[in-house]
């Protein structure tokens, strides 16, 4: 087993970054192979814990899954570390295509290949969609509250707004629910 | 200046304010579009596309990419910058208490109230995609495109890579018809 130090662990989260592909709970599987099966740093309960906290907060659901696993780790720096080393390809190699874009956009070629893969982001949100759907539309409330965003949504509001009324909707219930008692 | 200033709060907001991966920070790049006009809707496809394609949490990506777009290397910096930060203090916060966290009454009846906004959020973004690129421009290959790919999540439910790059070869697939004729 390699020893956990600020190195091992940045090498090991950059390896990550580099082989994620697709975004979301893609991210399990990455982490399984790189942490638990090949430096057994995690065992895989506590992964799928992770995964399933890192969902329920604010945010990209990868970067929380390694905030969790390098804090697990390492304390706040093995945090620090993980989501240092989980960007810095990604960022590195965008950086890069956005320098060339306005050149490789106008090749009728790439331009198609573009084309394909926009219309495949449609069946991914799909996706996205159908893997919280259940979870999220519990009952009545949770229909009747999904058409009113859906609604304020079409009007352009922001969508900060919208998640911030629903934070507050939320508190309010519980605190109404919990006088009642 | 003042844009890197704008950046940093508008993407330190995405941060703070998206549930559910990273597709779910889409509504609030939507939104820049029409408030600050930092790039366009094609941009914006654009941005998408790359960042499904390449390695890393695709919200990363695209922020990375949008800053860029609007103030270079330093834009990018900020924007990326700014998104991460929120998850790093939540979720480190989160961490110490992840046990109680999942058990808390008020996190549970507020994330009730919250995952039906998600979904209309996404709900939302996935018909605004589904319009831009197949409805406005009366695209039927793209229609035919996002059929099979819908037929395939039948049999691949959950890989995106696989979707993305399905529709890559599509997309290589139609240039070399186009080619031919």
């Amino acid at each position: 087993m390699e020893k956990i130090n600020s190195i091992n662990l940045f090498k090991a989260f950059f390896k990550i970054g580099l082989i994620l592909l697709g975004g979301g709970y893609v991210i399990v599987p990455v982490i399984e192979d790189i942490l638990i099966k090949k430096r057994n740093w995690l065992n895989s309960d506590e992964l799928i814990n992770f995964y399933c906290v890192a969902q329920c907060l604010p945010g990209i659901v990868a970067i929380n899954t390694s905030v969790l696993t390098g804090y697990k780790l390492y304390k706040l720096k093995g945090a620090l570390i993980a989501v240092f080393g989980l960007c810095l390809s990604p960022f590195v190699s965008i950086i890069i295509i956005a320098k060339c874009i306005s050149y490789i956009i106008k090749i009728p070629f790439i331009e198609s290949i573009f084309w394909g893969v926009d219309v495949a982001v449609i069946v991914l949100i799909y996706l996205a969609l159908r893997d919280i759907w259940q979870k999220s539309m519990t009952d009545k409330f949770c229909y009747i509250w999904f058409f009113i965003i859906l609604f304020l949504s079409f009007s352009k509001i922001n969508p900060a707004i919208l998640i911030f009324i629903s934070l507050v909707l939320g508190f309010s219930i519980q605190k109404i629910k919990e006088n009642r008692l | 200046m003042n844009n890197l200033i704008l950046l940093f709060f508008e993407f330190f907001k995405v941060g703070l304010f998206t549930f559910g991966g990273g597709y779910a920070s889409l509504p609030f790049l939507y939104n820049m579009i029409d408030t600050y006009h930092w790039f366009t809707h094609f941009e914006l496809t654009q941005f998408i596309a790359i960042a499904g394609l390449t390695p890393g949490p695709v919200g990363l990506n695209m922020a990375t990419f949008a800053g860029y777009n609007t103030e270079g290397i330093f834009g990018s910096l900020v924007a990326s910058i700014a998104l991460i930060i929120p998850m790093i203090i939540i979720t480190s916060f989160v961490f110490k208490l992840y046990k109680k966290f999942s058990q808390n009454e008020y996190i549970k009846t507020i994330l009730y109230v919250l995952r039906p906004t998600s979904c209309a959020l996404l709900t939302f973004v996935g018909i605004k995609l589904f319009k831009n690129l197949i409805i406005f421009p009366k695209d039927y290959l793209a229609l035919i495109l996002a059929l099979i790919l819908f037929l395939m999540t039948f049999r691949f439910p959950r890989n995106p890579a696989v979707y993305l790059f399905g529709g890559a070869l599509f997309g290589i697939f139609v240039w070399f018809l186009k080619a031919l004729m």
